[in-house]
């Protein structure tokens, strides 16, 4: 059950349009993609995608789930957007409530577990391991946990846990953590446990319906066996326009940090068929991605480029992410900056500054000489 | 329901002696980086709104049968209609530049019987070009004729194109090889598929002939219309014009006319990464697809996907297709380097402008 639904409102006009898994990431993908293909590549043949904040770019993308491997007869991509019945229809209210509103889903699945993850993370996981260490602890919820920096451990949702990894206690965004141990909104749980849990969960008024607030100290306070599952890899919750950025600048350079050729598990896209990038006769790229469609005829550095932009002469783009058919105009000069979908910034004009925060261009929008 | 199916024939060989088609059929042949050949060909007819098209296959299927599968990414996995598959001759049986070879039509009567459409697009799968084939339907229907054909004025010699002598956009006579400035057949035609079916009946005695062939003396008879084509085509038959008909596309203006903004080439979808270029890489006048790690220089050049170009390496006026691997410091030029190759460190690959050096496929 993949969480798709969330608006990502700190990244700002990124997800004025689009929900934030939609958002383009890498020159080449949907921030979804990562955990569609880490499903695709752990051998998960149904995957639900629960989506409610502006879905259609995110429906269209999905489409079958083709692109993924995931358009297979009884299971395959499902998209679960909030639906009504007899009794009238409501929003989902919270990442319990949202798979509660589908409890039907899984009770036509009929899974022996139920995974839940969140569409807006990237990293790379292979989540048959984490099953295999939820059967081999008998676990009735398994939670994937990562170490983070101490000073930073009071941001997250800490897990307190016993040396066989099991889980003694959650603590919410602890003042004074006792552990380093953040959980990645990432659970396996026993399907039986997780619907009958969840049908007590909407009856309890007080609940605020999240797996972290609610059903977690719910299923601590009841005794049940939780464990953690330990993730020490590349992972990435791009919440900020700032980690945004940085998560990108971490695909460049000769030893990146997540390394999207590993021919083992492939990142998968839905992506179009453009021909290939045409670097004109006075372009110049270095240290970038470039997409194929694009067509650069000015300098690019330092950047992350996506199908289909376009790199007027003497334009200079620089320290950038540049979204599917941005275009920068002949002479214009674009640094530190995000261009979101088919942005312009227009002949001579300027969009950023290497010494000022990270500015965005939402999608359709144009910056043009003076507006600066 | 669409008007016409469509027709593609693989099954044959080129004149030419030299490596790069040899073995291997001009179909599957990859182009433009991220392309094969027949994608042109499919796509044409894709968006010209046609969902049956049948593919004569060549012995050596085995690449062309990988690359299209169930036609998916050309809209062709359908319930009714798609793509299909076919027998071609088998080798020595098929003929050398018998594009449209009546044996193979013969054998294949039923895919024209059995698919309605009141016209069959025919094509080869050597000429590369994005072409309007809903226009040329238009226009066969306006012009009344019988059949029509593309052609256009030949830019160079080449022995393996049809020539046609068109009198008032009418075709009197054919022969093959064309010389500069003669009327070139680009292998698409528009015909009625009731008269297909029945000239494939007439004919049929004389099988080894290529459908034009067999129609030469009946030019006064049955009425073919020419059209001149006016956007870029690549004739592509050998070594010499694989290589230009690549290199012409490092001129934007050619490139915008094969691959308008826009315009869909279908071709089968890869999950490879953007190109990546490594701090000091040196890349310009070239085209990059996808799956590329540049570390060294390239310039003047064509890659396909998947290529890696490593430190100190220089790449210049080649076509390097898909799964190259050039060695730290080596140094290509005026070269096609076939897929798969690695290129060893050091090593010095030099053609000239006049004679293109091409590695073979690894």
């Amino acid at each position: 059950m993949l969480l798709a639904g969330g608006q990502g409102s700190r990244l700002g006009v990124l997800t004025s349009q689009v929900a934030k898994p939609a958002v383009s990431f890498g020159g080449k993908y949907r921030i979804i993609d990562f955990v569609l293909s880490n499903c695709a590549n752990s051998g998960i043949s149904s995957v639900g995608v629960l989506t409610q904040y502006r879905p259609y770019l995110l429906h269209e993308y999905l489409g079958s789930g083709e692109a993924w491997n995931l358009d297979e007869r009884g299971g395959g991509v499902a998209i679960l957007p909030p639906y009504a019945t007899q009794t009238g229809g409501a929003w989902y209210a919270g990442t319990a409530d949202a798979i509660t509103q589908n409890i039907g889903y899984l009770e036509m699945q009929d899974p022996e577990y139920v995974l839940i993850l969140s569409g807006d993370q990237l990293y790379r996981m292979d989540y048959e391991d984490m099953l295999a260490t939820h059967k081999a602890n008998n676990a009735d919820l398994t939670v994937a946990v990562m170490p983070v920096e101490w000073e930073e451990a009071s941001r997250f949702g800490i897990m307190n846990t016993r040396e066989d990894g099991s889980i003694e206690e959650f603590e919410e965004k602890p003042a004074e953590p006792k552990s380093n141990l953040a959980s990645m909104g990432i659970y396996i749980f026993n399907a039986d446990l997780l619907i009958d849990t969840l049908k007590r969960d909407a009856e309890d008024p007080n609940s605020t319906h999240d797996f972290g607030g609610d059903i977690i100290p719910k299923l601590l306070a009841e005794g049940k066996r939780l464990y953690t599952y330990e993730f020490k890899s590349y992972w990435r919750d791009v919440g900020t326009v700032a980690s945004f950025h940085e998560a990108n600048m971490e695909l460049l350079g000769t030893e990146p940090a997540f390394d999207l050729y590993a021919q083992e598990a492939p990142i998968m896209s839905n992506a179009s068929t453009r021909p290939p990038a045409f670097i004109g006769p006075r372009g110049s790229v270095d240290d970038s991605l470039v997409n194929n469609g694009c067509t650069i005829l000015g300098d690019v550095a330092h950047s992350v480029i996506s199908a289909d932009v376009y790199v007027g002469k003497n334009a200079v783009v620089k320290d950038s992410i540049l979204f599917p058919g941005a275009r920068v105009e002949e002479g214009a000069v674009v640094v530190n900056a995000i261009m979101a979908e088919r942005s312009v910034v227009k002949a001579g004009a300027r969009f950023g500054s290497a010494d000022a925060e990270t500015v965005t261009l939402g999608d359709d929008a144009v910056v043009s000489k003076g507006d600066e | 329901m669409p008007k016409a199916i469509g027709l593609i024939t693989c099954n044959y060989t080129t004149t030419s002696k030299d490596d790069v088609f040899s073995g291997r059929p001009a179909a599957s042949m990859p182009y433009l980086g991220r392309y094969r050949m027949v994608d042109f060909a499919l796509s044409n007819m894709v968006n010209a709104g046609i969902r049956s098209v049948g593919m004569i296959m060549p012995y050596n299927y085995r690449s062309l049968i990988d690359h299209v599968g169930s036609g998916k990414e050309w809209n062709l996995d359908r319930k009714n209609g798609g793509l299909f598959i076919m027998p071609g001759s088998t080798l020595g049986v098929s003929r050398t530049g018998a594009r449209f070879l009546i044996r193979d039509l013969v054998q294949n009567s039923e895919y024209l019987t059995k698919n309605h459409g009141k016209y069959v697009v025919l094509s080869s799968a050597n000429f590369v070009a994005t072409i309007d084939l809903k226009d040329l339907i238009k226009k066969h229907e306006e012009s009344g004729a019988n059949i029509t054909v593309l052609t256009q004025k030949a830019k160079k010699s080449n022995v393996d194109v049809v020539k046609f002598n068109i009198e008032d956009g009418i075709v009197r006579s054919m022969s093959t090889g064309v010389k500069l400035g003669d009327d070139a057949f680009l292998d698409y035609a528009i015909i009625d598929r009731d008269l297909l079916i029945e000239l494939i009946d007439i004919f049929s005695p004389n099988d080894h002939l290529d459908l034009f062939e067999a129609l030469n003396p009946e030019f006064s008879r049955i009425r073919v219309h020419a059209v001149e084509f006016d956007g870029y085509v690549a004739p592509i038959f050998d070594k010499d014009t694989y290589y230009e008909s690549n290199i012409d596309l490092l001129t934007q203006e050619v490139l915008e006319e094969l691959a308008p903004e826009g315009a869909k080439i279908m071709t089968k979808a890869h999950d490879t990464p953007p190109a990546k270029y490594e701090p000091g890489a040196k890349v310009s006048h070239s085209l990059i697809a996808s799956g590329d790690r540049i570390f060294g220089t390239v310039q003047g050049s064509v890659l396909g996907r998947n290529v890696t170009i490593e430190a100190g390496a220089s790449v210049r006026d080649s076509v390097i297709m898909q799964g190259v691997v050039i060695g730290a410091g080596a140094q290509v030029e005026n070269a096609i380097i076939d897929k798969n190759n690695v290129v060893p460190a050091g090593t010095e690959l030099r053609g000239t402008d006049e004679h293109i050096l091409y590695m073979r496929k690894n």
